[in-house]
């Protein structure tokens, strides 16, 4: 019950919604924090290279060669 | 008894089912280079999300309202199955968006990509009624304001949101079965056509000649664009 509401007290929910208002654009502010970071992950996943990708790669290049 | 081998409706099926998906293409032991990404990781990681979905929801269903909302343990599953859903939308979206970009319904992947959009319109729904189930004046309030929503655009006569027991069935059996048939369909339709390629190499194969022995082989794992 205290770890609950100590938890709790981390966020207060007491309120209502933060909104993002934006031209026709009218979201709450969890939606949008949400919508950005799927943006993030979605560019972070192109752009970090997986791992092994590059050995695997240049292994096959060589069995290519030889 | 049994009709004459040709006749029968049962090797009729197995022999379309082999020559649709032959056990090597059912379950691969390897992938094309091209899948070495992590944008390739959130289709899979949208199915995990759904398994640990579907076994906090069948704890949920199993123990009822009064565990879920006065236990500790209750509220923990309770929480696993709402952070689960959050993750599965958030993955299955930036999965939309990487087949998306890259024009994943190439090389006759129509299909694969119609079922992975309608999956994603069918989720919706079901995760909408999980709101209306909690049992609580969250799910009172939920339930009323969308009642006049999906009244004022005319849906409202075909089922109705504040009926508690059928939005709880629609939310543990009817749209679940519905998402994990669509899932099914989805990922036995991507073994069949393999992963979608980039769309460079794609056009690299479809410019290669009938005879050209590596592009054949790309094709045969799957590479086609």
């Amino acid at each position: 019950m205290v770890k609950s509401a100590v938890i709790g007290a981390v966020f207060n929910l007491s309120h209502p919604a933060h909104i993002v208002h934006w031209h026709f654009v009218k979201l709450p502010l969890a939606n949008a924090i949400v919508i950005a970071l799927m943006l993030v992950a979605f560019a972070v996943a192109i752009a970090l290279p997986f791992p092994g990708a590059a050995r695997r790669a240049r292994a096959r290049r060589q069995a290519g060669e030889s | 008894m049994s009709g004459s081998p040709n006749s029968s409706w049962t090797i009729k099926v197995r022999e379309k089912a082999v020559e649709a998906l032959p056990p090597e293409k059912l379950l691969p032991d390897g992938q094309p280079t091209y899948v070495a990404s992590w944008i390739y990781m959130f289709g899979v990681a949208s199915i995990a999300a759904l398994v640990v979905i579907i076994g906090s929801g069948s704890i949920l269903a199993l123990k009822g309202p009064a565990w879920w909302h006065y236990t500790g343990v209750g509220h923990f599953f309770n929480s696993i199955h709402l952070w689960a859903v959050e993750l599965f939308f958030f993955v299955m979206v930036v999965h939309l968006w990487g087949k998306y970009w890259m024009s994943a319904w190439r090389g006759g992947r129509a299909r694969v990509w119609m079922t992975g959009a309608v999956t994603f319109l069918v989720a919706v729904p079901t995760a909408l009624t999980g709101y209306v189930s909690q049992q609580n004046f969250d799910a009172q309030w939920i339930s009323t304001q969308a009642k006049d929503g999906l009244n004022s655009v005319g849906v409202g006569a075909f089922f109705n949101v504040t009926n508690f027991g059928q939005m709880y069935s629609y939310h543990v059996l009817l749209l679940p079965i519905a998402v994990v048939v669509l899932v099914s369909a989805h990922v036995l339709l991507v073994r069949r056509h393999g992963v979608v390629p980039p769309i460079e190499l794609g056009a690299r194969l479809d410019a290669a000649p009938a005879g050209d022995a590596p592009a054949a082989t790309a094709r045969a794992a799957g590479a086609s664009s």
